[in-house]
């Protein structure tokens, strides 16, 4: 059974691979895309709870997808990590809605549990909006 | 001109006040009174309280002595008078008043007679004229001038200043008779003349062409004095205003040099940064493949049967070591990226005595070769603190630096660590020659360096000052009594979990965002 999906969207194969292989192993499904379009593209078509986001990217960069993402799926959580940064994009980042904002070189365990607290904080939002829809749906139909 | 006046005034009043008193006398008492020796006596010792009357004399129409007061009474006593020229002129005129002369006792008088308004008598006073030549010496003639009496025939009816006896025949000259008073220049000397007494004497006051400008002198002195004085100060205010404007251009001249080494080295520190964010990038991703490799040698080494893998544990500590030695390596890229602030939001729990073993090794070569002896005196009882490791070690590794650079060779750093219930002390003294005055005050002033252009950026112990400050301690600097310079480092004692006191504002964004 699996925990979350997670979307691995860097350019860089072997990152993508060995992070997809390493999360499967936990137990968390994961696929990966190389470049901010295609990630959005992932996205429209649903089941992705969290994404790991590069932000230095052939193309449409990190922080302009983020932005998209966000405008898509705004309970979607996006945890940026990167190899090359500055304070100032970091607060982009976190303004435009990210997670976190992680540089690399990160231990895979670090990055996980970012990942985990990410799905989580997903999770209570939606079930924080599931419970209002219930309180609604019992208001409009009491019966 | 004036002063001739003055005196001659002055001399006449003089004289004028003892006829007074004589026609006083001889107004109020008829002959029987003041004729009766007696009488004269008491009226003597009333009228000579102040001693320049010599002798008061009182004698009848025909010339015979009635009565005497003085010292001379032996010889006046039974002389007839109606002989005497200056008796007869008194009977005549009703007042008298001789030439000077200088008596029995060579002391200079002056007679003043008067007659009783009914001519029945004479009284004549002798007078000491020594008052009479303090009028007239009291005149300002300069050293050399002189001011005296003489009379028509030219002798000297009061002592000239200068010890003159007679006049000279040019002053003979003078003694022409003239109204008010006449002025004129004969020589280097100045005259002015004024008869007085009714034409019998003549006031003679003779001045220094010079010296009678004295004054006028003087004051032109004075005024050059003035000048001179109001020049030299001005001059040297203006020596001083311009010393002053030219060490202010200069010290400005200074400071603009010193902005623009500053401003190079920022620029030069930029582009390094700027270099060094490239290089940490293409780093980074390279680093984070061999973490994960790692990683996942890691993740895979468990599912090998060690009795199988000949040196299982000899690759489980090389894959530990690869990822402690990526996350040093990753440690100085992200400060490399400007991100160390962010990192230190992360704690963890450090060994100081370890980081400064560690810190000292980097270094011990270069101490070596310049005869440069570490010493340590460590507390081996140091309790551990959570802070930031490479943080500290960076902190440790810039006051070593430094004081290798003081000590130069030949010499000692002693690093001593201990602690109490709130803090870690790790000290840094040095053998080398101390710490200005003036290098103290601006020690942590970003880009402040007394190293040569281009050796230091100056940086270093600002740096380190914002480390220890942001971690919660602080950084002290003295000079040692016995030479050389003292570094002290307070560091916070922290149990794990424990919230720290750092001034979250200035950290990275994570801080300021959240």
């Amino acid at each position: 059974m699996t925990l979350f999906n997670v979307l691995v969207v860097d350019d860089e194969q072997e990152f993508r691979d060995m992070t997809i292989k390493r999360l499967t192993k936990r137990d968390i499904t994961a696929e990966g895309v190389e470049s901010g379009e295609l990630a959005i593209e992932r996205i429209k078509h649903g089941d992705i709870d969290v994404v790991l986001l590069d932000v230095k990217m052939p193309g449409m960069g990190g922080i302009a997808a983020l932005r998209e993402i966000k405008q898509l799926k705004p309970l979607l959580e996006v945890v940026m990590l990167t190899g090359h940064a500055s304070v100032e994009s970091g607060i982009d980042g976190m303004k435009l809605g990210a997670f976190d904002y992680l540089m690399k070189p990160m231990e895979f365990e670090s990055l996980l549990e970012k990942l985990s607290q990410a799905y989580e904080r997903k999770r209570m939002q939606q079930d924080k909006i599931e419970q209002a829809q219930i309180k609604h749906d019992m208001f409009m139909n009491p019966s | 001109m004036r002063m001739a006046e003055e005196r001659s005034d002055a001399i006449r009043q003089y004289l004028d006040q003892q006829i007074l008193l004589l026609s006083t006398l001889s107004g109020m008492y008829p002959v029987k009174v003041i004729g009766n020796q007696d009488h004269l006596d008491r009226l003597f010792k009333a009228i000579n309280e102040r001693g320049h009357v010599v002798d008061l004399q009182v004698i009848d129409a025909k010339g015979v002595q009635l009565s005497y007061v003085g010292p001379h009474r032996a010889l006046v006593e039974g002389k007839k008078y109606h002989d005497a020229e200056w008796f007869n002129d008194t009977l005549i005129a009703g007042k008298h008043v001789s030439d000077v002369f200088l008596g029995y006792r060579n002391i200079p008088h002056l007679v003043v007679a008067v007659t009783d308004p009914l001519k029945t008598y004479v009284i004549r006073a002798t007078i000491n004229s020594e008052k009479f030549n303090a009028l007239l010496h009291q005149a300002q003639m300069g050293h050399s001038g002189d001011a005296f009496i003489v009379n028509p025939e030219g002798e000297f009816q009061t002592p000239s200043l200068q010890g003159e006896k007679e006049l000279t025949s040019a002053e003979r000259e003078l003694l022409v008779h003239h109204e008010g008073t006449a002025a004129q220049v004969m020589g280097s000397y100045l005259y002015t003349t004024r008869w007085i007494k009714e034409g019998q004497w003549m006031l003679m006051i003779k001045f220094k062409v010079s010296e009678s400008l004295g004054s006028f002198n003087e004051r032109r002195n004075n005024s050059l004095m003035i000048i001179a004085a109001a020049t030299i100060i001005f001059m040297f205010s203006a020596v001083l205003l311009c010393r002053y404007m030219v060490g202010k251009l200069e010290r400005s001249d200074r400071r603009r040099a010193n902005m623009d080494q500053q401003m190079i080295q920022v620029e030069k520190m930029a582009s390094i940064g700027r270099l060094a964010a490239g290089i940490a990038h293409e780093i980074n991703n390279p680093l984070q493949m061999i973490t994960n490799q790692a990683g996942w040698i890691e993740e895979l080494l468990p599912d090998e049967d060690p009795a199988l893998v000949k040196n299982f544990d000899e690759y489980r500590d090389a894959v530990s070591k690869i990822k402690f030695h990526v996350t040093r390596a990753g440690t100085i890229t992200h400060r490399l990226l400007g991100f160390s602030r962010r990192m230190t939001t992360e704690k963890e729990c450090i060994r100081v005595n370890e980081l400064i073993e560690e810190t000292i090794s980097f270094v011990e070569n270069e101490a070596l070769s310049n005869k440069i002896t570490i010493e340590r005196e460590l507390d081996e009882n140091l309790p551990t603190t959570m802070s930031d490791g490479p943080q500290v070690q960076q902190v440790f590794l810039n006051i070593l630096n430094n004081g290798l650079d003081a000590v130069d060779h030949d010499g000692k750093i002693v690093v001593s660590t201990r602690a109490d219930d709130a803090s870690i002390y790790i000290e840094f003294s040095d053998t080398g020659p101390g710490i200005s005055p003036e290098v103290m005050k601006q020690i942590f002033d970003p880009f402040f360096t007394t190293k040569e252009p281009g050796k230091g950026t100056g940086l270093g112990m600002s740096i380190c000052y914002d480390i220890m400050k942001k971690l919660g301690g602080k950084i002290d600097v003295n000079n040692k009594k016995t030479g050389g310079a003292i570094f002290t480092i307070t560091l916070p004692l922290r149990k794990m979990g424990e919230p720290g006191q750092e001034e979250e504002g200035t950290f990275g964004y994570e801080g300021a965002i959240s």
